[in-house]
């Protein structure tokens, strides 16, 4: 453990809040956690065991092969990832920088720890020293230059160019000693330890990596890669010399191998196949799976975990064109999301209620509000102070293969009929729906699970230095206190500090907001019960180190 | 009859060229974006056109026709001016690289405005060395250079054409360079030479893949077929010799019945029954690395749904001619010749009966091949439909043409040897 005296001023704070009741256990280590106190110190500053003690009481059986059926795509640059699916394979073999938790909290990993100065422009990255990689070579701040400077690469064209990118310069990453890495940002940002978790973040062998990581698969991670057919299978094997211990003192990981089947997309063949024991458990990291927790959800040879996630199904609204324009009306649609109704048909009521802001109750910033009531007299009344007072038709763009987007549609079809919304459903293929996105002036987007409350602001709601609004911001929506407020935020570490800003800022989007949010989805993760320790990650993101099976 | 196979033959590669085009031209003009089907949705415009030109989808559709039928190393060698050749490393990937003087293998790499070559001698370890000599400049000012990278495209690299890329290079950092990757041809030998191309989806070669694919249906098909067949000639048999018996009317009846349920209802019954509800065997087929018949449990429901729909269609059919044929003037004059019932039967009525029966058989061989793809998707089952499934709807051409050219010679051959077979069932029947 560090000294006290290196540690972050905010987690003396947060010591002082825990004892002195403003927080809770969990949110201390959340907190000392996001600003880089490493999870055992946390635990231990918390009065908590250990996880890893923990675990240790219970009797772990070592060997066996996991069954996983997913996805195998064609792989050659880890950074270029475009799904998750695929680094649900390499995840087993390469290694993050950085670990966020099925609590979002963010952990070091490949990290001793991290600093980040005051005005969170500078981060130091203290790497954990003596791990090796799997061909022999020592893990040192090289392969996190090398690795970085891949990710900003145009040539790599990896989707974290569009993420660190922004704040991050190749200039910027600084080695200053073998297990030392300086980051110089160009602006503030206090989700660089998320960042590093991003799923294309693997780090990389500076000395032998060549652009294909099937033909040199050298990560740090606790399997070897034996196997990469595309479309057919991927099978790792346990390594002897990882880094991490296992609760019985010997190197994780406890199974042997893992095998990845690619089964196809289609789900039936994939629950028989879980139903009858063939595989152990179902990548849903790109398939959704609310069909399969319908089908299983009753078997008592499965376990099903939820985690509540911020993925959402979100009603926006183009505020550059009419009628939406007038916050009447755009206010009189969200009021006519019967909210209870909506999450339980759409989605069985497996998720939480939304309150028409894009922050969830999970996110660390989250500031409680009242969920808004469906009204629809009082939608009635907006829309005839808005000028139309024999209600208005609209076109709602939907994609089809997204059943419970459509099955909202259709609720709130009829719910805000008496409102006098008239609501023509135009359903499309979820790839047509892509295609225009940003452009339809009333549609229900996707978006994706991220753990911190800034990020989905600062990529959908923000304007770029002229004005324009930024390419993800879909509703066109900009506000000048709002945008203040939320660069404010981007730049406050302090979390309570961080949730005065953000009781602001929920307040605006749901006063003169773009989006409705109705509710936020779970995911699940499904297992055969054979399997044991598995977490629930919101990513759905497969990290199986201390994952062991029972005995059959 | 030497004469008829040969022209079959000849008709089969007219086919074949025909229908190669077409699902060219068809693949062309759907809609949809190979880039986008693989990369998802969100790739930037830049990702697309890189992805695009590295699959050497940027160029003219007779120039990538003639890539997919001749291959385009030919092409490529006069560009780079060496020799090409393909080997496969002892890890088993394929690799293409030019054959410079005295044996050396060589590729090429550009770190930041330097080319460097990749050496790799007959039998000692690659190295790198510098390779600045052969860029070649245009008229009108700037370098390039064709050569061979290590992602098996031959790239025309080029240098000083004004626009600033910054690489970075190991060991020196970020550099400035004027110049990099210009265009790309992807490496083939060609469908005609045995190598249809690189799966766009997968990245894995396609020869790779189809064959255990095909294998793969073709014993799901051969069981079914091995099954469906004798049975459903002997119950066709049976039930057109006492037409409007008890057991030809219960035979017509559920072999009806079977046959319009369609598989998928079929197949989602029986896994319900035998799989979930009665746990008798996998409803699904999750084979790893084990071969079909390494897991006959799991090929038991699929074969099933297979059987009862085809048995019933054969079934009829061969009921029907029978029926017809003991109807005949022939038969009867067999009969008052006072010929055993038996001998009537086999001699002379079944031979007739079964041309009908044979010609729907050899078409289902064909429709076994390609239309199992529902079954296959039910179960999971990791066949050639499948295959061709997920190809289409990618856009997948590379695959999509391979999958379709051996359709092609599935009906085709099995065509030919219905006609074949025709002349053993009636000697009336000649060709030439």
């Amino acid at each position: 453990m560090r000294q006290e005296g290196k540690l972050h001023p905010l987690v003396k704070e947060l010591k002082l809040d825990l004892e002195t009741g403003k927080l809770s256990r969990r949110e201390f280590l959340r907190y000392s956690t996001l600003v880089g106190l490493s999870a055992t110190a946390a635990f231990g500053m918390a009065g908590l065991a250990s996880p890893r003690k923990l675990l240790a009481a219970q009797i772990i059986h070592r060997g066996g092969t996991l069954k996983v059926s997913s996805p195998i795509q064609k792989v050659t640059h880890p950074a270029q990832f475009s799904w998750v699916a695929p680094s649900q394979q390499l995840r087993q073999v390469a290694e993050y920088l950085t670990w966020t938790d099925s609590n979002n909290i963010t952990r070091p990993y490949l990290l001793e720890n991290w600093e980040a100065s005051e005005d969170l422009k500078t981060w130091t990255l203290n790497l954990r020293q003596g791990i090796k990689f799997n061909n022999g070579d020592e893990f040192t701040a090289d392969d996190v230059l090398f690795t970085m400077n891949q990710w900003l690469d145009k040539d790599v064209g990896s989707s974290l160019m569009g993420m660190v990118g922004h704040y991050l310069d190749p200039t910027g990453i600084e080695k200053t000693s073998n297990h030392q890495v300086v980051l110089h940002l160009k602006r503030a940002e206090i989700a660089v330890p998320e960042h590093l978790f991003h799923y294309p973040a693997l780090i990389l062998n500076h000395r032998t990596f060549e652009g294909d990581f099937i033909k040199r698969p050298h990560g740090t991670g606790p399997y070897t890669l034996e196997m990469y057919r595309e479309g057919e299978r991927c099978v790792v094997k346990r390594r002897e010399d990882y880094w991490q211990m296992g609760a019985d003192q010997k190197p994780l990981p406890y199974m042997d191998s893992i095998e990845f089947i690619d089964m196809g997309a289609e789900m039936a063949a994939q629950i028989s196949a879980i139903r009858a024991g063939e595989i152990d458990t179902i990548d849903l990291s790109d398939a959704g799976g609310t069909d399969v927790y319908q089908a299983l959800k009753d078997d008592p040879d499965i376990n099903i975990q939820p985690a509540t996630t911020s993925q959402a199904r979100v009603l926006r609204m183009r505020a550059d064109l009419k009628p939406w324009t007038d916050n009447r009306v755009r206010k009189a649609l969200k009021l006519c999301q019967h909210r209870e109704k909506i999450l339980a048909l759409a989605y069985f009521g497996q998720g939480i209620q939304g309150q028409d802001f894009h922050v969830y109750p999970k996110h660390p910033e989250y500031c409680k509000k009242d969920t808004p009531q469906y009204d629809t007299e009082k939608a009635k009344q907006f829309l005839k102070e808005a000028g139309y007072p024999d209600g208005l038709d609209v076109n709602l763009a939907v994609g089809s293969e997204w059943t419970d987007v459509v099955r909202f549609a259709e609720v709130l079809k009829q719910d805000a009929a008496p409102a006098g919304f008239r609501i023509n459903i135009r359903t499309m293929p979820n790839s047509q729906y892509w295609e225009k996105w940003t452009e339809v002036d009333l549609g229900i987007t996707p978006w994706t699970h991220r753990p911190l409350g800034t990020m989905v602001l600062n990529l959908a709601f923000t304007a770029d230095e002229a004005g324009k609004p930024v390419a993800w911001n879909e509703t066109r929506w900009v506000d000048e206190e709002f945008s203040k407020l939320l660069n404010q935020a981007n730049g406050t570490l302090d979390v309570d500090e961080r949730r005065k800003i953000f009781c602001k800022l929920e307040d605006i989007q749901m006063e003169r907001g773009s989006i409705g949010i109705p509710y936020w989805r779970n995911v699940w993760m499904v297992t055969r019960s054979r399997v044991e320790n598995v977490e629930s990650h919101p990513n759905l993101y497969m990290l199986f180190n201390t994952v062991w099976l029972k005995k059959s | 009859m030497a004469k008829f196979i040969i022209r079959r033959f000849f008709l089969l590669l007219l086919t074949m060229f025909l229908v190669s085009i077409a699902v060219f031209l068809i693949a062309e003009s759907s809609p949809g974006n190979v880039a986008r089907n693989v990369l998802g949705s969100f790739i930037t415009p830049e990702q697309e056109a890189s992805f695009l030109a590295q699959m050497g989808l940027d160029k003219p559709i007779w120039q990538r026709y003639l890539y997919w039928l001749t291959g385009s190393d030919w092409h490529a060698e006069k560009k780079v001016g060496l020799p090409l050749k393909r080997i496969t490393t002892p890890k088993g990937f394929e690799e293409w690289w030019a054959v410079g003087e005295g044996g050396n293998l060589l590729r090429w790499k550009m770190e930041g405005e330097d080319l460097i070559a990749v050496v790799k001698p007959p039998d000692s370890e690659t190295f790198e060395r510098p390779a600045n000599d052969r860029w070649q400049t245009y008229p009108e000012g700037g370098s390039y250079f064709w050569g061979i990278d290590t992602a098996n495209h031959a790239v025309r690299w080029e240098k000083g054409s004004g626009e600033t890329v910054w690489n970075f290079v190991m060991g020196s950092g970020w550099m400035a360079a004027t110049g990099g990757p210009a265009e790309y041809i992807p490496l083939k030998k060609g469908f005609v030479r045995g190598d249809p191309g690189v799966s766009l989806r997968t990245g894995r070669p396609v020869s790779k893949s189809i064959f255990v694919r095909l294998r793969n249906s073709l014993v799901l098909a051969g069981i079914a077929f091995a099954i469906v067949m004798p049975i459903a000639l002997f119950l066709g048999i049976l039930a057109g010799l006492k037409e409007g018996s008890l057991p030809d009317r219960f035979l017509s009846i559920s072999g009806m019945m079977f046959s319009v349920i369609p598989e998928f209802a079929t197949g989602i019954f029986l896994i319900l029954i035998f799989s979930h509800w009665l746990d008798l065997v996998p409803g699904a087929t999750v084979f790893g690395e084990k071969a079909p018949w390494e897991r006959i449990d799991m090929l038991i429901l699929p074969v099933l749904t297979l059987t009862l729909i085809e048995l019933g269609y054969i079934l009829r059919i061969t009921r029907a001619s029978m029926a017809e044929v003991m109807r005949s003037s022939y038969i009867r004059t067999a009969f008052l010749k006072g010929l055993p019932y038996w001998r009537v039967v086999f001699r002379h009525a079944v031979r007739n009966a079964l041309i009908a029966p044979i010609t729907v058989i050899m078409l289902h061989v064909n429709w076994l091949m390609g239309g199992i793809v529902i079954v296959e998707v039910v179960f999971g089952y990791p066949g050639l439909g499948k295959y061709l499934l997920d190809s289409a709807l990618y856009k997948d051409i590379n695959a999509l043409e391979a999958g379709t050219m051996i359709m092609v010679m599935v009906a085709v051959g099995t065509q030919l040897i219905a006609d074949v077979i025709y002349t053993f069932l009636n000697p009336r029947i000649r060709y030439g």
